[in-house]
Formats: C-alpha cells, structure tokens, sequence
C-alpha cells in the first residue's frame, strides 16, 4: 500500500490540549461563582436569621415580662388583698385562655402547697399539691430574694418540659405566698415564634449548664452554617435557645451546582474525548483516504492499460497516463470529448461508433472489442477494448470503465506464432518420420503427424495409442524402464530405441522413444518411427556389396600373389641363369678355377632351392583359403559375378548373355570359389574377344542339368579360338596364350573345380570361340 | 678410361650372380645394395653402364633414373624388370634411358645389351670431349667476334652484319676471319655444325 508518514504530533497535541485548559478553567471558575454565590446566600440566610433570632428574643423577653407584669398585678392585688378568689379565677383564666403558654397560675402558700389554681380544669396542677423538689427550692428561693424568678425546668404532667414563673407576694413585709405560672416552654414556644420561623429554623431549648432540655422535634435536616443561639436570663433560670436553620431543599442542595458544574465538565471532558478521538479517527481515515486515492492514482498512472471512462452518453471523464500515452493526447485533450473521439482513424469510424454506441448501450461483448485506434502522429496500432460500468458509491451507474490494452505486440506474437505452429505442424507433418505422442497411463494419443496417421489410421489421435500401434509396438520388456513408474524428475527418459517390423505392412522401423514431460505436465511418450525398409533394404545391398568387396578383393589378392610369386621366383631363377651363362663361359674359354666354378654352382644351387621354397609357401596360402560348399542358386551366383564382370564387359563393349533355365537345383559349393572360377572364364572370355568386331562380342553364360548329382555350366565367347594344342595346355600353369598373362588362372580354376569333385574342360566353338565347360554338384534332395 | 658396369639390385643373389657372369665376359664390375648407395659413390668421371633393378625397397630404380637425370649425369642405363614392369619400363624408355630387359633373361641377351650400352656410353664420352672442346673455343671469342658469328651463322651477308652492328664491312670481315681461326673451322659449314652441336 501506498501510505504517507504521519504527521509530526507536537503541535497537534499542545492544540488539543486547549480545550481542556478551556474547560478546566471554566469549570474553576465556575465553582468558585458557585461557591461565593452560596457564601452571599449563606451569608444572606445568616443575617435573616440573626434578624429572626433578635425578633424572637424580644416576642419571647416580651411574652415573659408580660407574664411577669400580669403576676405581678394578681400580686400587688393580693398584697393588698383586694383579690377575691372569683376575680382570681377571672383574670386568671382568661390570662391562661390568652396566653396558651401558661398551663396554669396558681396560688402557692409559703410552704408550697397549691391553693388557688387557675383554670379550674387544669390538669398542669391541683389544689393541695405540694411543690417539690426544685420548684420548692425555686420558692423558697424567690420568697428569700423577694423577687420574681422562674424555676429550673422540670418536666410536666406532659412530661413535656416546663417551668414555674414566681412571683412572692409579702403584705408587710411578711411573705405570704405566691403566684406561680406554670408555663409550658413547648407551647411558649409555639405560641410565641409563628409557623413561618418554626419551619424555617430548628429550634432547641438549653438549661442554664447547656443541656438540651426540648427542641421542636423534626426530621429536616439543618443547617449547621445557619444557626445562631439566644441566651434569655430569666430571673434563676437562663433560658437559651438554638435556633438552626433548615436546610433549604435538601442536603444535597448546595452541592447541586458544583456537582452539575463537574458532571457538565466531565460530559464536556469525555465529549471533547470522544470528540478528539473521532477527529483522530477521521484524520487517520482521511489519510487513508488519501494514500488510498493516492495509490489508486498511482496506480491508473502507472498501469500499462490504458484506462478510460466515460459517462452515460460517452463523454470521457477520465483517462489515465497509460491511455495518453498509448494514444499521444494529453489528458485535457480527451477529458470531455464525446464520440468520435480524436484517436479515432477515420477509415475505421463506423466501426468504432457501432462498438461504442453497443458498449453504452450495455451489450459489450464479454472478450472486449478488438479494434484498430491511432496515435496522434496517424501511427495505427491495434488494441483491445474492455468494458465494464462504472458504479458511483451509491450504487448507480455514472458511466463505463474501459480497459485498453494495446495488442499489436501480442497480435504480432500471435500471428507469429501461428506461423511458428504452420511451420512446426508443417514440418512435423512433412516428415516421412511418424511421430506421436501418447498418454504413459492411459495411451491415449495425444498428437500425431501425418506420416504417423498415414500408418495407423487418420483419426488415431484421442484413441489409445496400445491399440492403434499394436501392429508395431515394442514389447513392454524390451522398454528401458516400465513408463508408468517413471517419475517426473525422471524425465526426459530414453524408453526404447531398436527396429521393428509392422506386422501387417512388413514394413521396417525404427522406433525411438521417450518419455518427456508434455505440456500439461503429464507424463507421455514420444514416439518416433522412421520407415527403414527401404535403409534395411540398402543395408543389405550394402551388405552384399561388402560380401562382393571381399570376394573381389580376395580375387585382387590372388592375382597380386601371382604377381609377386612371379617376381619372387624371376630372383632365383635369373640368377640361376646367370651363375651357370658365367660357369659355361668360363669353361668354354678355359680360365677358369676350379673352386670359383664349385662356388657358382653351389650358389645356383642354393637359389633353386629358394625358387622351391617360394612356390611351396604360395601352395601353402592357397590351402588355407578354406572352402566351405553351401546350397546357393546359380542364378545368384552368377548375378553376383556378373556385377564384377559387367565393369569389363562394359569396357570392351562386350554382351554377356545368361541362359539358364528356371527351377534349377541348388549347387552345393564355395561360393566365392567358383564366382572366382566364373569370372575368370568371363574374363578370359572377354579378353578373346577384344580383336573381334564389336557386334560379335558376346558372352553367353548356359547351365543345364546332366544328372540328379551333376550341373554344368559353360561359358562361350566368340574369340579367336584356340588351336588344337592349346586344348589341354591352357590348363598347365605358367601357360598363357594372353601377352600379359601369367599362364595361373586357368589352373587354379580347374584346381577350384576339382576340388568341387568337378571336371574343368574347354572345346572350340562351332563358329569360332572357345567353350569352356565346368561341373559343380547339385543339392542332394531330402536332405 | 675403363668402363665399369654399375649393379644396382636389392637382391643380393642376383648382385653376386650378375657379377659372375660379367666378370666371365671381362668386365669390371661394381655393385650396390640400393639406388641410395650408388647415388652416394657416384661421381662425374663415371664410364660405363648402370644394370638398374626396377623393384627395389625405398628409391625405385625409376626414381634414380629421375634423380641422375637431374644431375646430369648421361650413364647408359639398363632396366632390370620383372612381370608387369613391362610399362613401366616402357615410360623409362620413354625418358631417355637406354635399354630394359625382361626377367627372367637370357644371359646373351643381357650380355648384347651391356656391349651396346657400352658402345654408346663411349659416344656420349666422345661427344662430350669434342662439345668441351667447342665450347672452350667459344669461351674464347670477344664480345663483338661472339656478335659477329652469330650472324653469320644466321646466314646473314657481311654487309647486313655490318650495318646491323654499324660497323665497316672491313671490321666485319676481320672478325669473321678471326672467329673463323679461333673456332678452328675452314669453312662456314663447319663453323654451323659446330656452334649447332654446342647448342
């Protein structure tokens, strides 16, 4: 993939870091607003209730003095005992009715018992009962001070706590009694402070050592922050009171902004982490994007087909560098062109919109169009054209893609290598030499050339090749190596290389095979056979040219033998000659000593000896030479010689005549022996004749049978004859009537023929010429 | 000088029987074993004859014939053949060489040819003789006398001569009789033979 390094992340990351200042800061801030906000509220709330508590204060210093002044005036009433028990009752009662506070007043003598109780139906105190404990105390206290004073708490009849206002009363100086009312902290309380301050504080009521003696009992939670406290010094009794306020809204109230102002930063946090990772995300996509359109690019560039698109209606929208270049136009000069396009020939032009307008019509063939386009320069090249839509990221079609390839190059490869495969085929087929190639598993031929098809059959290739070519097939032993064995690294292998005979035609061959890999990598063998019947057939000829060869050189070295016997034998002789010319000489003249002549002789002598010697060791190689008698038809035997005798017939002009009858017996002789004997006579023959006019040189050549054991043969010329004399002569050795004869030839055929248990024998010819006749034995039948 | 008949035969019973019977006759006799040797001993001032065996190992007897021809060399040469020779000494007739006889011979036969051999070996020793003689008178004539001679002998007249060389016909006349004196002829047919023979 073509990618871009990344970019360097320093910047970006300081960048992105701002936000988060941002949003750190501002939630700083907004805390610390939130904060002072809640301080000025608190603040707020403090002073109200520091208003509040100084309200309360008063009311409640206020309500008590009033209790203080009306006990006060039932005193002074009393002092003076101006009042009567009714009025008592009176002003009592309705005092009590007014003021709720007070459970009651009553009329305590010194000692503290209860004698007037006001109202009647209180329940806070009776008639006749004894004040105890701290409330006795407390009267005791205020009869001695003289001075109104309230009671330590205690609890009431409620059980609620409560206090005794007294107030002692003297007449002259003596205490009579006092008032006391039982007021009820609860209700004054209640009674004093009005529902929108109890809702709005907690109150708790505090003895003089600070213990919490009542509070109005609720479950709302206070504010701490918020609370103040109110100190009433009764007369021996300090009243104080706890006012704390409620919390307005909850607990969780003054938290709310900040908690908000944290939650909405850390939404805004994560947001913004979310955020950055998306942009991340899409930075990293769009570089993708980017390498991605960048190696898309690259590669339209840098493809070697050319690619083209066009719109619906064959407008070009695009080309890549290929397609320029393929074409020679730029880029801007076919980008927007509609048909027929520049690169068009215009001898091709109809063609070309026909395959365009079939093209944007759909129907491009599936192979392409093949088409002949040009260069800017004119240059025609040939191309292939392939279409396919163009589908736009939402599934519609915008147009055609076409691939161009240009395909001169191929074309050209192609065209060649057709020829090269006319040629191959051509070739292969215009051997003599059948060729074939066939499956080694299932034999199946695969090819064969003519001259295989002109043997085995014209439609031989897909058949198997075992059958086809039974009829000359090498045995599956005789193969080098078993084919369906061989494997492929094998290959290419030798399986068989000999001759065979087709056994139908007769015909000879040479087969050669191998085994070779064949192109769709099996495993298959090639067979070559060459038709060699007719090589066989001069092989043989061959062969019996070097049979002729050796016979004749076998002639050659009889005569050269001839020859250097005769020169051996002319040493001794001539110089036998000599030493007796010189002897005789020497004696007829008569100067001569004796021991000279002696050593002459002697040495004569020695070179008869060695004269002998020369014709002993010539009888000797003639023996070895050794006959071997075999049936052979005369015809034969006298074809052969003739192909010898005919180079000298032809020379002299000479026509050799054969007469001999059909269905003659074989002879059992040396063959070469007597083709020896034969061409001998033919050449003396010819050799008689070469003082006779041309039209009477003419050798005939006859055989009859003269019984079951005996042929004969004769060879007549029409030479010059012989004499009478000359009849039986002819046969001495050394005798010749030829001027370069050696007087051998004839003697040692007589000795061939004698040796044959034959007769030799020579007659004149009725008209002139010489017969020479001679017997060979006949084949013995049943043998 | 004495003449010497020259054997030539690889055969050594024909070398020794050979000898016997020239010697018989009278003649001197040498023999070699080879043309090579007899090439080896042969020297100028050889009389006689040569009694050439044609078939010989190494050089033929026709090769020798070729070499001594080469040398100049003008002995009388007898072919020695055996059978089948017969053209072959024919060819050596052919070259100039001086007789062949056939083996196996008869001695007289031989014998007759040796003496005629002989014979003209001896003219070719005269001929010789008076051709030095000629050709030293020759060596002694003068530039022009040499001129002068070879038109006269042309046949050409003493006046063509003498304008031919643009000479006076008296300078033509005292060269001529000069020539005439140094080349020891009388007349001018004698004088034509000679310069003929030389040449």
């Amino acid at each position: 993939m073509f990618l871009r390094p990344p970019p360097a992340p320093t910047k970006q990351t300081w960048l992105w870091l701002a936000p988060y200042a941002a949003i750190g800061i501002f939630a700083l801030a907004m805390l610390i607003v939130t904060a002072l906000l809640q301080w000025r509220e608190q603040d707020t709330a403090r002073s109200a209730l520091e208003g509040d508590m100084h309200w309360a204060e008063r009311t409640i210093e206020t309500r008590l003095h009033a209790h203080q002044d009306f006990l006060a005036s039932l005193g002074r009433e009393q002092e003076f005992k101006q009042l009567t028990y009714e009025s008592f009752q009176v002003r009592a009662s309705r005092y009590v009715r007014d003021n709720p506070e007070i459970e009651a007043i009553a009329w305590v003598s010194t000692e503290g018992k209860v004698e007037w109780v006001s109202p009647n139906e209180t329940t806070a105190t009776y008639v006749g009962d004894q004040l105890t404990e701290t409330r006795l105390l407390a009267l005791q206290k205020a009869l001695r001070t003289l001075r109104p004073l309230f009671s330590e708490n205690y609890p009431n009849a409620a059980q609620l706590p409560a206090n005794d206002l007294i107030l002692p009363v003297q007449q002259s100086s003596a205490d009579i009694g006092a008032f006391i009312a039982i007021q009820s902290l609860e209700t004054l309380l209640r009674v004093t402070l009005p529902v929108a301050f109890t809702a709005r504080y907690s109150l708790s009521v505090v003895d003089a050592n600070g213990k919490e003696v009542f509070s109005n009992t609720s479950v709302k939670p206070t504010d701490r922050q918020i609370s103040g406290t109110i100190s009433l010094d009764l007369p021996n009794n300090r009243l104080g009171l706890n006012i704390v306020a409620y919390r307005g809204g909850g607990a969780w109230l003054p938290f709310l902004p900040a908690g908000l102002i944290i939650f909405l930063t850390l939404i805004a946090t994560a947001t913004l982490v979310q955020l950055r990772r998306h942009a991340h995300h899409r930075a990293e996509t769009e570089e993708k994007l980017r390498a991605a359109y960048a190696f898309r690019h690259a590669m339209s560039q840098s493809m070697v087909t050319g690619l083209r698109a066009i719109d619906l209606k064959g407008r070009i929208t695009f080309v890549n560098a290929a397609f320029c270049r393929m074409t020679g136009f730029d880029e801007s000069e076919l980008v927007g062109v509609a048909p027929p396009y520049p690169y068009w020939p215009a001898e091709e032009f109809s063609k070309l919109q026909h395959n365009i307008d079939q093209a944007l019509a759909g129907q491009a063939p599936a192979a392409g169009f093949e088409m002949r386009i040009m260069r800017k320069k004119g240059e025609r090249f040939d191309v292939r054209l392939y279409f396919s839509p163009l589908i736009d990221s939402n599934g519609q079609q915008i147009g055609w893609m076409a691939s161009m390839n240009d395909i001169t190059e191929p074309k050209r490869a192609r065209v060649e290598l057709e020829q090269a495969h006319e040629r191959f085929v051509t070739v292969i087929d215009g051997l003599d030499t059948a060729v074939h190639v066939a499956d080694v598993v299932t034999g199946e031929i695969l090819f064969a050339n003519r001259a295989f098809q002109n043997i085995f059959g014209f439609n031989s290739v897909g058949q198997d090749s075992a059958l086809v070519t039974a009829a000359c097939r090498p045995a599956p032993e005789s193969l080098f190596v078993t084919p369906s064995k061989l494997r492929a690294e094998n290959l290419p292998c030798e399986l068989f290389d000999g001759e065979l005979q087709h056994a139908l035609s007769g015909h000879w061959y040479h087969l050669h095979e191998r085994a070779i890999r064949w192109m769709d990598g099996r495993t298959v063998r090639v067979q070559i056979a060459a038709d060699i019947t007719d090589k066989k057939h001069i092989d043989e000829v061959y062969l019996q040219q070097q049979k002729r060869l050796e016979q004749t050189s076998r002639l050659i070295t009889m005569g050269e033998m001839a020859s250097s016997l005769a020169h051996e034998l002319n040493q001794p002789l001539s110089a036998i000659a000599n030493y007796c010319a010189g002897c005789i000489k020497r004696m007829q003249a008569g100067n001569y000593r004796f021991e000279d002549l002696l050593a002459a002789m002697q040495k004569a002598g020695d070179q008869a000896e060695r004269a002998g010697k020369i014709i002993r060791r010539m009888r000797d190689m003639v023996k070895k030479s050794d006959p071997k008698c075999l049936p052979v038809s005369l015809q034969e035997l006298i074809d052969e010689t003739r192909a010898f005798a005919d180079i000298d017939a032809q020379r002299s002009g000479t026509q050799i005549v054969v007469h001999i009858p059909e269905n003659l017996p074989r002879i059992v002789v040396d063959r070469i022996m007597i083709e020896q004997v034969l061409l001998n006579l033919i050449k003396n023959g010819i050799e008689a004749m070469g003082d006779v006019p041309f039209d009477r040189r003419q050798l005939t050549i006859q055989a009859h049978v003269v019984d079951e054991r005996v042929l004969e043969i004769a060879v007549t010329d029409q030479g010059h004859g012989l004499a009478e004399e000359d009849l039986e002569r002819v046969f001495a050795p050394f005798y010749t009537t030829k001027q370069d004869g050696m007087g051998i030839g004839l003697a040692i055929c007589r000795s061939i023929i004698e040796f044959h248990q034959g007769r030799l024998w020579v007659e004149s010819g009725r008209d002139g010429g010489t017969i020479f006749r001679f017997t060979v034995p006949i084949e013995e039948k049943g043998e | 000088m004495t003449q010497t008949i020259f054997v030539v035969d690889d055969d050594e019973a024909m070398r020794d029987s050979l000898t016997w019977l020239l010697e018989g006759e009278g003649y001197q006799v040498a023999c070699f074993d080879s043309a090579e040797s007899f090439l080896h001993a042969r020297r100028d001032d050889m009389r006689g004859c040569l009694v050439l065996d044609v078939r010989m190992p190494e050089m033929s007897g026709l090769e020798l014939h070729e070499r001594l021809d080469a040398l100049g060399c003008q002995l009388p040469i007898i072919f020695v053949t055996g059978h089948g020779d017969v053209p072959m000494a024919i060819a050596a007739l052919q070259r100039g060489a001086c007789d062949f006889i056939e083996k196996p011979f008869h001695n007289q036969e031989l014998l007759s040819r040796v003496e005629r051999a002989l014979e003209l070996d001896k003219e070719i020793a005269t001929r010789r003789k008076r051709d030095d003689a000629i050709s030293h008178r020759l060596k002694q004539l003068t530039q022009r006398e040499s001129e002068v001679m070879k038109l006269v002998v042309v046949g050409k007249l003493n006046k063509q001569i003498a304008d031919e060389l643009d000479i006076s016909m008296k300078t033509v006349e005292a060269h001529r009789a000069r020539v005439m004196e140094k080349m020891g002829v009388r007349t001018l047919a004698e004088l034509v033979k000679a310069v003929m023979t030389v040449n």
